[in-house]
């Protein structure tokens, strides 16, 4: 018979824990299920259920880039790029911290533009983009890159390009109106 | 005294490696933690801000500034540094990879944007062997089953990235890795023009990595000689994904598995052939 020592307590405790982690792990790998949606949103504090499906099914395919530009008086600048998509040096294999901010930046993209067509069902137009993370996330960061003058009004410009592929021509994602900064 | 006998130790230390350099880019690039940067905490706590979690997380919020963090980040390098000198089973030890798995969990509330599989698969790993190993509580047999957990974790992700990839028609046309190596995010100019260049590369690539990503799990059963092919073609895989793509937090931290999936081949295969 079990004998209940503090040990074999332990081990089944924490057993029992590693399981629920793998069961939940698996069934977090179907993105749309309510069950997925419930562990990720409602459990899943710090991130520990990855999801596992690198690359996959929809390979990213392009690079994303955020431009500004300034309204003063009556007059707008040029557009101006945010420098994050840097090509990577030869020791990149073993240092990148560049990588970082352009994982950063790819993220908040996708994540705005995956809610884009919620808020167009929703609303029938983008005006309540504008309060969600991503959006603010990116216009935080546009409002203090390279401030020339105070009070300001900033317009931002997510667009997206195929890299190296040189015939693929940019395209625009999103245009934000202009901002008071 | 450190035992490199000791499978749970190994997999520690290869994971150390990846989680000091990691650890060293993130205070490199601490301003994008600044007032004015991309993950700035002035934004970045408007997720946190919902019912009923801003109450036990208040009391961190004032380390996610960039002096407090370029702290954790230093505070950690120094546990990963002295993880080197003290068994992941000796009390010291123990603690020091506690306080190592809290900055990893702490950070991952800032880095909520930004942070990839790696450090998923670097945070489960740390959490794994502080829960079993803790002193005087843990059995081998709970240290066992901590090394199952971390291999069936290593395998059930190439497996579903594999069948990912095996219903997406872009890789099973093969154009998926010519389209990610074409971005200056995820590629080069040199891996562009050489599959320019050679077009049939992109199906032979696409299909090598669908195959033996789905397939991976069995290096888990087959007799030790086969399955080290499957970790041999991973090391290649996660060495080049390095080189090409820059993904070298992926290297250490999927390396880190592999004496875990070493460990239950051989307690598998025991009992089977």
């Amino acid at each position: 018979m079990l004998k209940l020592t503090p040990t074999a307590i332990y081990e089944l405790v924490i057993t029992v824990i590693l399981a629920c982690w793998f069961l939940a792990t698996i069934l977090c790998q179907f993105k749309e299920t309510g069950v997925s949606w419930f562990i990720r949103y409602k459990i899943d504090l710090f991130n520990l259920i990855p999801l596992w499906t690198f690359f996959a099914p929809h390979p990213g395919k392009r690079d994303y880039h955020l431009l500004f530009r300034d309204k003063t008086d009556d007059s707008y600048t040029e557009w101006h790029e945010m420098d994050i998509t840097e090509e990577r040096t030869f020791w990149s294999w073993l240092w990148n911290p560049e990588k970082r901010d352009k994982k950063i930046l790819s993220d908040v993209v996708q994540s705005l533009v995956s809610s884009i067509p919620s808020y167009r069902e929703k609303t029938g137009n983008l005006n309540l983009l504008m309060f969600s993370t991503p959006y603010i996330i990116v216009l935080h960061a546009v409002s203090h890159y390279k401030k020339h003058t105070e009070n300001c009004y900033r317009q931002f410009m997510l667009a997206e390009s195929a890299g190296y592929q040189k015939e693929t021509t940019p395209s625009l994602i999103l245009l934000s109106v202009f901002h008071q900064i | 005294m450190i035992l490199f006998n000791n499978i749970s130790q190994i997999v520690l230390i290869i994971l150390s490696v990846g989680l000091l350099i990691s650890t060293l880019e993130y205070l490199k690039k601490v301003q994008i933690f600044s007032t004015k940067g991309l993950l700035s905490w002035n934004v970045m706590q408007l997720k946190w801000t919902k019912e009923n979690q801003s109450p036990l997380l208040k009391p961190f919020f004032k380390l996610f500034s960039v002096p407090g963090l370029a702290m954790l980040f230093l505070i950690r390098c120094l546990l990963i540094t002295g993880l080197l000198f003290f068994p992941l089973q000796s009390t010291v030890g123990w603690v020091l990879i506690s306080l190592l798995g809290l900055s990893l969990l702490l950070a991952s509330l800032v880095t909520h944007y930004g942070s990839d599989g790696s450090d998923q698969m670097s945070m489960l790993i740390i959490i794994t062997l502080i829960l079993c190993n803790m002193p005087a509580l843990a059995s081998n047999k709970l240290r066992d089953i901590g090394l199952w957990f971390i291999a069936l974790q290593a395998c059930l992700s190439y497996a579903v990235a594999g069948i990912a990839k095996l219903v997406s028609a872009e890789w099973r046309s093969g154009t998926a890795i010519k389209d990610v190596f074409s971005t200056k995010t995820y590629g080069s100019k040199k891996a562009t023009l050489f599959l320019q260049k050679y077009p049939a590369a992109n199906l032979f690539l696409c299909w090598n990595v669908i195959i033996m990503e789905t397939i991976f799990p069995l290096c888990l059963f087959l007799p030790w000689p086969f399955a080290l092919i499957f970790l041999v073609w991973g090391f290649i895989f996660h060495f080049f994904t390095a080189v090409i793509m820059g993904l070298n937090a992926f290297f250490w931290a999927f390396m880190a598995t592999y004496p875990a999936i070493y460990f239950v081949n051989h307690q598998i295969s025991w009992n089977l052939f």
